[in-house]
């Protein structure tokens, strides 16, 4: 076992942080959050100039553009570049969901888009979730009816990310009713610039419209866009939401326990004894969010899937986003509520504060993980299930 | 970066879960517990396999291994709840390896099973083993204690005890022998069954074993707590398998009670506490061998032992019901346990408090 960089681990830092120092804004007081159009172009320019000095997709196969080094030295880049104000935040779905389900699954055509992806050209979103299809996703009822060699499409999804900017999505579709839900599922990629395609952004309680929704009518969808076998969707989605899980797991968050520290200082309380108990149960989860991220990379770096350290790692995650935020918002008391210009330090408490739903529900919610936890973790039997083997166009609704 | 155990952790990992899934069955801890809580036969075992003396040097019959091999043993004894005072002995041992490296013929003894150590650093009241209690006067070449610690682990079948005091105002080490005049031990009864003993010291100790070196109370501390955090880490992973195991195949109401989505998320929790608590172990075990200050690891780990044990064992009594609570059946055990080690050396709070006081500190 050891923690620490190899030589060749810190050479690669101390080179990367000499790069970041000369191409990036090192984080201070005065940075501050962009707002979503700006931040969007932003990410896709700083992307870009990545790719441009070789700093992108340092961990992809060298096949689809990367630098096919080991997943520990594009950690130690990111690690490098948190300290910066330049983000990828936008860039989540497409680079750390669609990229790998196109690696695993996807044809030599569709493959071509993550060469774009890893130049900044293209923005994704996630068509996934639907209004009647939440933490039960395999009951999803958008159709998709092949007409020819083109796939024909209606039907409405929910919780889209960005689709207001993005050039194309991953959608999920019904393409067999006559079969068990997770049977008649196929994966699509679809141009966002379709005229069967309306967005309308859905504005949140933090102020902001990261979600919309999506409506689809007679999307015509070109049958070479099927990502793997017609129906087959759900194991290529499966892909999707494990990437989509450690993503939210290893994000950056706009806040950290030293941060909260200052924040506690700021406020004249750091010697208060139950806010430092807070302070130090907070450093406790972030000591064990950090070396489970060490499970995590050592698991990938040697090519073990690291499932189940992903789950726990996310939930753990959850945990420490929402008692932390608890905190926070103790620490403001009434000023806590501040929004937009007014809000306390930066605006960094009160939309984190407010956002901590996207963390507890992204990519399954805590009970569903925890649900999967018994199975995966503990070996209990599977949840005993009222619609096994039941074609989906017969179940109740 | 590797997180994995290196092939000679791995090897000490394998061989310990070896040992104590051979010797240390149910009906054997049952009947050491009802002796004097101390399985000598097992202990000779993992003398003999070279695990006694996995971390003093090999001048002294060695293997020089460290925390993170240490914490491979004390992992596996949880797992099974083998009564035997591994911690304190070991632990005890590498500090005297490492400030007093005269007492060749004790650490000999103590890697090849002959004599037990402990050290006793816990403190009446509020329990601060950072500050200590017992008084240390130097004279000439000797040294007079005098001063009380209580729930001394291992102390009844010690030879020799390893006492935190303060010597002008400064934390210092002193080795005792338990059959010296002036030495009383009261041996206590405890909840686990493990041996512990009261000790009231109004002796006298040759100069040459008493420890001032900077450190030496910080340095064995984070080792106690941390291999002590690796058995409750065991006591977790045993309490689990158990619930988990109980949880598929206990019927009510026609179905296995993990097919309740209640039961389910309890034992996830369970689990998650449990992963948790690996991960920090590991790394302050590491943080330990290799770091700078570990202090800030040490207490966060200690922490999840504390908190998160104590709520790991709680979890899997109650999923067994009733039955959990009959000491034929063996799941109590690992509840016992939990409980105890969750407070030796200063409860979560306890952990808290002074780790609050580090960052809160060092941050401004």
């Amino acid at each position: 076992m050891d923690i620490g960089d190899s030589p060749e681990e810190a050479a690669f830092r101390a080179q990367a942080r000499t790069w970041l120092e000369a191409h990036a804004t090192r984080r201070s007081d005065a940075s501050r959050p962009l707002p979503l159009d700006e931040h969007v172009p932003a990410a896709l320019a700083w992307q870009a100039k990545l790719h441009k000095h070789g700093w992108a997709g340092l961990s992809w196969p060298e096949a689809f553009g990367g630098r096919g080094m080991s997943s520990v030295m594009s950690t130690i880049f990111n690690e490098e570049m948190a300290q910066f104000e330049q983000t990828l935040g936008p860039l989540t779905v497409s680079l750390g969901m669609v990229a790998p389900t196109l690696m695993a699954h996807g044809s030599p055509d569709q493959q071509r888009h993550i060469a774009s992806m890893l130049r900044g050209e293209q923005l994704w979103c996630q068509l996934f979730s639907e209004p009647g299809a939440g933490s039960d996703l395999a009951a999803l009822s958008t159709r998709a009816v092949l007409d020819g060699d083109t796939w024909i499409v209606n039907g409405q999804k929910v919780w889209t990310s960005l689709g207001q900017f993005a050039q194309y999505g991953i959608l999920l579709a019904r393409t067999n009713p006559d079969v068990p839900k997770h049977k008649g599922i196929t994966y699509f990629i679809v141009d966002m610039a379709d005229p069967g395609i309306e967005v309308r952004p859905l504005v949140q309680m933090t102020g902001h419209a990261h979600f919309n929704e999506t409506f689809l009518t007679d999307v015509r969808i070109p049958a070479e866009n099927v990502v793997g076998d017609v129906n087959d969707g759900w194991s290529v989605a499966r892909t999707t939401l494990t990437s989509e899980r450690s993503s939210i797991a290893g994000g950056g968050a706009g806040w950290s326990v030293e941060t909260l520290i200052e924040l506690a200082q700021h406020t004249g309380r750091a010697n208060d004894p139950i806010i430092r108990q807070q302070l130090a149960q907070a450093h406790c989860r972030s000591v064990a969010l950090t070396a489970m991220g060490y499970r995590v990379r050592t698991a990938a770096s040697r090519k073990r899937m690291p499932g189940r350290e992903m789950l726990t790692m996310k939930l753990a995650y959850a945990n420490h986003w929402v008692a932390t935020m608890e905190t926070a918002m103790t620490l403001l008391g009434g000023n806590a509520m501040l929004a937009g210009d007014d809000a306390i330090a930066e605006e960094r408490w009160q939309p984190a504060f407010l956002n901590q739903y996207a963390i507890r529900l992204g990519g399954g919610t805590d009970e569903v993980q925890k649900n999967i936890m018994g199975e995966l973790g503990l070996g209990l039997p599977r949840e005993p299930s009222t619609d096994r083997g039941i074609a989906w166009k017969d179940l109740p609704t | 970066m590797n997180f994995d155990l290196s092939e000679e952790e791995q090897v000490v990992a394998e061989l310990a879960q070896q040992l104590f899934s051979d010797l240390a069955q149910t009906e054997r801890v049952k009947e050491v517990e009802e002796a004097d809580g101390f399985d000598r036969d097992l202990w000779q075992a993992l003398a003999d396999v070279g695990l006694l003396g996995l971390c003093l040097p090999q001048s002294a019959g060695g293997s020089g291994m460290q925390m993170v091999a240490l914490a491979q043993l004390a992992q596996a004894q949880g797992r099974h709840v083998a009564p035997v005072p591994l911690v304190a002995s070991i632990t005890a041992s590498m500090a005297i390896a490492e400030h007093l490296p005269a007492e060749a013929a004790l650490l000999t003894a103590t890697a090849d099973g002959s004599e037990v150590v402990t050290a006793a650093l816990a403190e009446a009241g509020a329990n601060n083993p950072w500050v200590p209690t017992v008084r240390a006067t130097i004279d000439g070449e000797s040294v007079r204690l005098v001063g009380t610690k209580p729930a001394v682990p291992a102390l009844p079948i010690a030879s020799h005890v390893l006492v935190s005091a303060v010597v002008d105002g400064r934390p210092a080490l002193a080795l005792v022998d338990t059959a010296a005049e002036g030495v009383t031990i009261e041996a206590l009864r405890t909840t686990n069954h493990e041996p512990q003993g009261h000790l009231t010291l109004d002796t006298a100790i040759d100069v040459r074993r008493l420890v001032t070196t900077d450190g030496a109370l910080d340095g064995l501390l984070h080792r106690v707590l941390i291999a002590t955090s690796a058995v409750q880490l065991g006591v977790c992973e045993g309490a689990v398998a158990h619930a988990a195991a109980h949880v598929s195949t206990r019927e009510q109401f026609g179905r296995p009670l993990s097919a309740f989505q209640a039961v389910t998320q309890r034992a996830a929790d369970a689990y998650i506490a449990t992963e948790a608590l690996r991960s920090t172990v590991l790394n302050a075990a590491w943080q330990i061998d290799n770091g700078d200050d570990p202090t800030a690891d040490v207490l966060s780990a200690a922490y999840w032992a504390s908190e998160g044990t104590q709520k790991v064992v709680l979890a899997a009594q109650h999923l067994h019901g009733g039955l959990g609570s009959d000491v034929d059946y063996p799941v109590h055990r690992h509840f016992l346990w939990g409980m105890q080690l969750g407070g030796a050396l200063g409860s979560a709070t306890a952990h808290l408090a002074r780790l609050g006081h580090h960052i809160a500190t060092s941050a401004s």
